[in-house]
C-alpha cells in the first residue's frame, strides 16, 4: 500500500511513521469523526471508503450530504496538523467496514522534529492533499456561481 | 268617433291584459322560489362542497415531489458529477472545461 502522505519517503522512514499509528476498524455507517470535533489524529485509509460529509438543510431536515469520498492510500483529517485543530467535515465508513491508520498529532510532530528531512517530505505531501482540495472546491464553487449568475440574469 | 273610441278601449284593454299577464308571471316566479326552496339550495351546495374539498388537498399532497431519499441521491450524484468535472478541469485547465455544461439532472 502506497500512501499519498508518505510519498518519496524511504521504506525505512515510511515504516517509522506507520509505527506511530494505530489500526482502527470502522464498521459501515459508523462515524470516524464529526464536524467540530477536536482534531488530534490524522488518518491514512488502508481499506474501504470514507465518506466526507457536511450537514445541509433538505426540506427542513438536517441531512449529511456527500462532499468527498476517500479511498485506500488517501489521507483523511489533515485538520489534525492545521490550527485550530478542529474537523471541518464529518467522516463515516461507507459501503463496507473501513480500515484506517490513526496517527496522533503529538507523535507526528515529535517525529518531524527528530527527522526533519522526512518531516519536510510529509509536509510537502500534505500541502499537495490540501492544495488539491482547495483547487477542487474553488472549481466547484465557481461552476455553481456561474449557474447562479445564469439563472439570475435569465 | 266610434271607431276611435273602440280602438282606444281595445288598446287600454290590451295594456291591462299585458300588465296582468306580466304580474301573474312575476308572482309565479316568486311563488316557485318560496314553495320549493330546497332544490336551488341543494344544487348550489353540491359544487360548493366539491370546490372546498379540492382546495385544501392541493397543498397537502404536492404533486411531483420526489421522496427525500431520491432527492438526497440526486444531490449526491450531482456532487460526484461536479467533482468529476472539476477534476477534468484541474487535469487540463481551460476556460471551456471550467464552464462545461453539466448533464446532472439535479440542475437540468
Amino acid at each position: 500500500m502506497t500512501h499519498e502522505l508518505l510519498k518519496d519517503l524511504s521504506s525505512a522512514e515510511a515504516g517509522q511513521v506507520l509505527k506511530l499509528g494505530t489500526k482502527l476498524i470502522i464498521p459501515n455507517g459508523v462515524s470516524l469523526f464529526r464536524l467540530g470535533d477536536p482534531a488530534d489524529r490524522l488518518f491514512l485509509v488502508e481499506r474501504g471508503r470514507i465518506r466526507l460529509t457536511l450537514p445541509m438543510q433538505v426540506r427542513g431536515r438536517e441531512e449529511d450530504v456527500l462532499v468527498e469520498e476517500r479511498s485506500p492510500g488517501q489521507t483523511v483529517g489533515w485538520s489534525a496538523l492545521i490550527p485550530p485543530y478542529r474537523f471541518t467535515l464529518a467522516a463515516t465508513a461507507s459501503l463496507h467496514q473501513a480500515e484506517v491508520i490513526a496517527l496522533p498529532r503529538e507523535a507526528l510532530l515529535q517525529y518531524f522534529s527528530a527527522n526533519p528531512v522526512a518531516g519536510y517530505k510529509i509536509a510537502l505531501n500534505l500541502a499537495v492533499v490540501i492544495g488539491h482540495r482547495l483547487q477542487l472546491f474553488q472549481t466547484m464553487w465557481l461552476r455553481e456561481m456561474q449557474r447562479t449568475v445564469e439563472v439570475h440574469s435569465a | 268617433m266610434d271607431m276611435l273610441l273602440m280602438g282606444l278601449c281595445l288598446g287600454v284593454f290590451g295594456v291591462v291584459l299585458v300588465a296582468l299577464a306580466f304580474g301573474a308571471a312575476m308572482r309565479s316566479e316568486s311563488w316557485n322560489s318560496t314553495v320549493q326552496p330546497e332544490l336551488p339550495l341543494v344544487k348550489a351546495a353540491a359544487p360548493a362542497r366539491f370546490f372546498s374539498n379540492r382546495v385544501p388537498m392541493t397543498p397537502a399532497i404536492p404533486p411531483l415531489q420526489v421522496p427525500i431519499e431520491v432527492l438526497l441521491l440526486q444531490i449526491e450524484n450531482h456532487v460526484r458529477m461536479e467533482q468529476a468535472a472539476a477534476e477534468s478541469f484541474l487535469a487540463s485547465p481551460t476556460q471551456t472545461l471550467l464552464h462545461s455544461k453539466t448533464t446532472s439532472p439535479f440542475v437540468n
